[in-house]
């Protein structure tokens, strides 16, 4: 069930019966025909474990679930959208970016630390989003947000990408990631030239950045 | 060393460069623009707006203007000698502070804080903004405080201009919009509140009204328009700051008179717990 | 967003506004906006604090800056007036100073001084929304928001425009009461929004 892009911070989902999709809850900005909005408060799939699974992870964000027949308008805060169509693999993504995905797409929550070993938890706290990030597999569509612009930059095996962790939203495909401080950030200790972190992706998919260096 | 856009880079922030702003980081830069070069009365990007002026007058919001060439005189709308065009294009009790009247010969930029910004052309028509989205408007139009609260109408023959946060998108009822994404609508009849019972009821509804976790959201209470006309959206849920549009008289039969709960159901967010109108109504 | 292609040659940013790179990059803090000590204690004492970092390797970098707008200003020799806020990045070539603007400092509340860019090349400026891009010529003056003006090259003279044709009503003023006035022969970058200024809501 893909998204519509209507312009780039509003997108259209057309809800058909038998299909449901989770949004952020306070999303939807308009609908036309029959649609319900329940409130999840377990965070869509997973019962109990996966509420106690969120809890742990600190990935409270309230999602509902909508079902019905009819068309819904989604966007939130002016923030842009970027829709990301997954095609079996796996994206990650921090929970509280996640605008609306299709219900079809199996979530689940990982810890950022066990790939990056002690780095990877310097990035939680660089971050401050937490050592927990959602993933979501399987075939279908998500929509993100991110505050300004968003660019997909490739990576290649040969080619790995540095990303400032305050800009980064969201990579899918099979990447490693570290975080990895640029040549000569001894120079920079204590004088904080901003870049002293960075982190570092490499493998094989592609990694979704923002024009700003902002939360949302 | 190569400088250009980013690859895939969507629409800027709001939107790409836009018309009149010819060859995006091109070689030759952006385009240069002079008085010739400027239009007249249309969009130089789609968050700047020119109105070229012949002696004539325009209604401008207060700040709204970004920069101008010529002549061009601003007072405020209180002053004596626009009394008889007060009585004609401006009927609401504004805080008349809140506005000016542009008058001269020459043409002048309008921007609203790098909001979306477009020209609406009414012929014989009727259309009602939110308050804080209108930014300027012709005399040949009146304008009117609607009976929503919050909202001003504009009746008549002209042009004006409003901001919205992102682009506007028009839709055609029957609709339900969720009160914060509503930029106005027209022609069509005023909408009408519509509570989803099935996201108020049940256990998680009565427990998120119990204990306030969750909040409103929008999602159980929706401005639903019905009849023929046209609904304008913007595209995110962060308001525009509300203009105040004066207090209507408190008089029997006058709704939103800032008194009853109608006047303060409108727009304001409801805090997490605060059940007031909504409690009694469904008997929770 | 900005996209930097370098090979081997550097630019000079923003502190912290780079987003992403691939490639080899390195980073160099610049005391003081690249003049070394002097220009240091020169941006000290005018309040225009610039941190600037010079970035130099092979690949592609991305800067970006709070979800601003990009503009790319070619200079062929000549001089851009930029507040320093609005700068993002620049050749590495071009020289950066600053220079007393008076009036209009004190109407924006970013400080008398304002940041210069001199030389051959190209830098990125910032603004909230796409900037237009005006004219200024002899016989067309141009009125600008001091809250929407970000940048400026040319001979211009500005002075501040007020009072004239403004009448005060009920005590309080016609919202476009200030402005500055460029005379003279270049151009001016204007954003489509108005920052918080000090002459109260302009």
């Amino acid at each position: 069930m893909p998204f519509r892009e209507i312009n780039s911070k509003m997108i259209e989902a057309q809800i058909v019966p038998g299909q449901r999709v989770y949004s952020q809850r306070g999303a939807m900005l308009a609908y036309r025909g029959e649609v319900s909005f329940t409130p999840d408060l377990t965070g869509g799939q997973g019962g109990v474990m996966g509420m106690i699974g969120r809890r742990v992870a600190n990935e409270q964000t309230p999602l509902m679930t909508v079902e019905g027949q009819g068309t819904v308008m989604f966007g939130h805060g002016g923030h842009h959208i970027q829709v990301i169509n997954l095609q079996g693999d796996t994206l990650y993504v921090e929970a509280d970016r996640l605008l609306a995905f299709d219900g079809t797409l199996q979530q689940g929550t990982m810890f950022m630390g066990s790939q990056g070993g002690v780095m990877g938890m310097v990035r939680g706290q660089v971050t401050g989003q937490g050592l927990f990030t959602t993933t979501l597999k399987g075939h279908g569509a998500v929509a993100v947000m991110a505050h300004g612009g968003v660019i997909e930059l490739p990576i290649t095996p040969n080619r790995p990408v540095h990303v400032d962790p305050q800009a980064y939203v969201a990579h899918h495909g099979d990447v490693r990631n570290k975080l990895s401080t640029a040549l000569g950030w001894r120079d920079m200790v204590g004088r904080g030239s901003g870049e002293a972190f960075q982190l570092e992706l490499s493998g094989h998919g592609a990694v979704y950045v923002q024009a700003s260096e902002e939360k949302l | 060393m190569n400088y250009g856009p980013a690859p895939s880079y969507g629409p800027g922030p709001g939107g790409g460069p836009g018309p009149g702003f010819g060859g995006p980081g091109g070689p030759g830069g952006p385009t240069v623009l002079d008085p010739y070069a400027l239009p007249s009365d249309d969009n130089v990007n789609p968050y700047t707006f020119c109105v070229e002026l012949k002696g004539s007058q325009w209604f401008l919001q207060k700040g709204k203007m970004i920069a101008y060439y010529g002549q061009i005189d601003f007072n405020g709308i209180g002053h004596g000698r626009f009394d008889r065009l007060l009585r004609t294009s401006f009927h609401s009790p504004l805080h008349a502070s809140d506005w000016v009247v542009a008058e001269g010969s020459g043409k002048m930029l309008l921007a609203d804080r790098a909001f979306d910004v477009n020209s609406y052309d009414l012929d014989e028509g009727n259309l009602t903004i939110r308050s804080g989205n209108l930014l300027a408007y012709q005399p040949s139009l009146a304008l009117k405080q609607s009976i929503v609260p919050g909202f001003l109408t504009l009746i008549g023959t002209g042009k004006f201009v409003a901001a919205s946060n992102g682009p506007v998108v028009f839709m055609e009822p029957p609709l339900r919009v969720d009160p914060q994404a509503l930029v106005g609508w027209a022609d069509c009849p005023s909408p009408c509140h519509h509570y989803d019972h099935g996201y108020m009821q049940g256990v998680m509804g009565g427990l998120r009204q119990l204990t306030g976790i969750g909040g409103a959201s929008g999602e159980e209470h929706q401005f639903e328009f019905v009849g023929a006309g046209t609904v304008l959206l913007q595209s995110t849920e962060l308001l525009m700051a509300e203009q105040p549009v004066g207090q209507v008289q408190a008089a029997a039969g006058v709704p939103g008179h800032g008194q009853g709960p109608l006047g303060q159901q409108l727009g304001v967010p409801r805090m997490p717990g605060q059940l007031g109108d909504l409690q009694r109504r469904f008997g929770l | 967003m900005l996209a930097v292609d370098l090979s081997g040659d550097a630019v000079k940013a923003k502190n912290g506004s780079m987003v992403a790179y691939d490639g080899q990059m390195a980073f160099k803090k610049m005391s003081g906006g690249g003049e070394g000590l002097r220009g240091m204690v020169t941006r000290r004492l005018t309040g225009e604090q610039m941190t600037v970092m010079e970035v130099q390797g092979h690949g592609t970098c991305y800067f970006a800056d709070r979800a601003s707008e990009i503009n790319l200003v070619n200079l062929h020799g000549e001089k851009l007036y930029v507040e320093s806020s609005n700068l993002l990045c620049t050749d590495a070539g071009l020289r950066t100073g600053t220079t007393f603007t008076g009036l209009r400092g004190g109407a924006t509340g970013n400080g008398l001084f304002t940041t210069t860019v001199e030389g051959t090349g190209q830098a990125a400026i910032m603004s909230d929304g796409p900037a237009v891009v005006l004219r200024v010529s002899a016989q067309y003056p141009l009125s600008v928001d001091p809250g929407a003006y970000i940048a400026h090259t040319g001979n211009l003279q500005q002075h501040f425009q007020s009072g004239v044709n403004f009448r005060t009503l009920i005590g309080e003023g016609s919202g476009e009461a200030f402005q500055i006035r460029f005379e003279g022969e270049g151009l001016v970058y204007v954003q489509p929004s108005e920052r918080n200024t000090v002459g109260g809501d302009v």
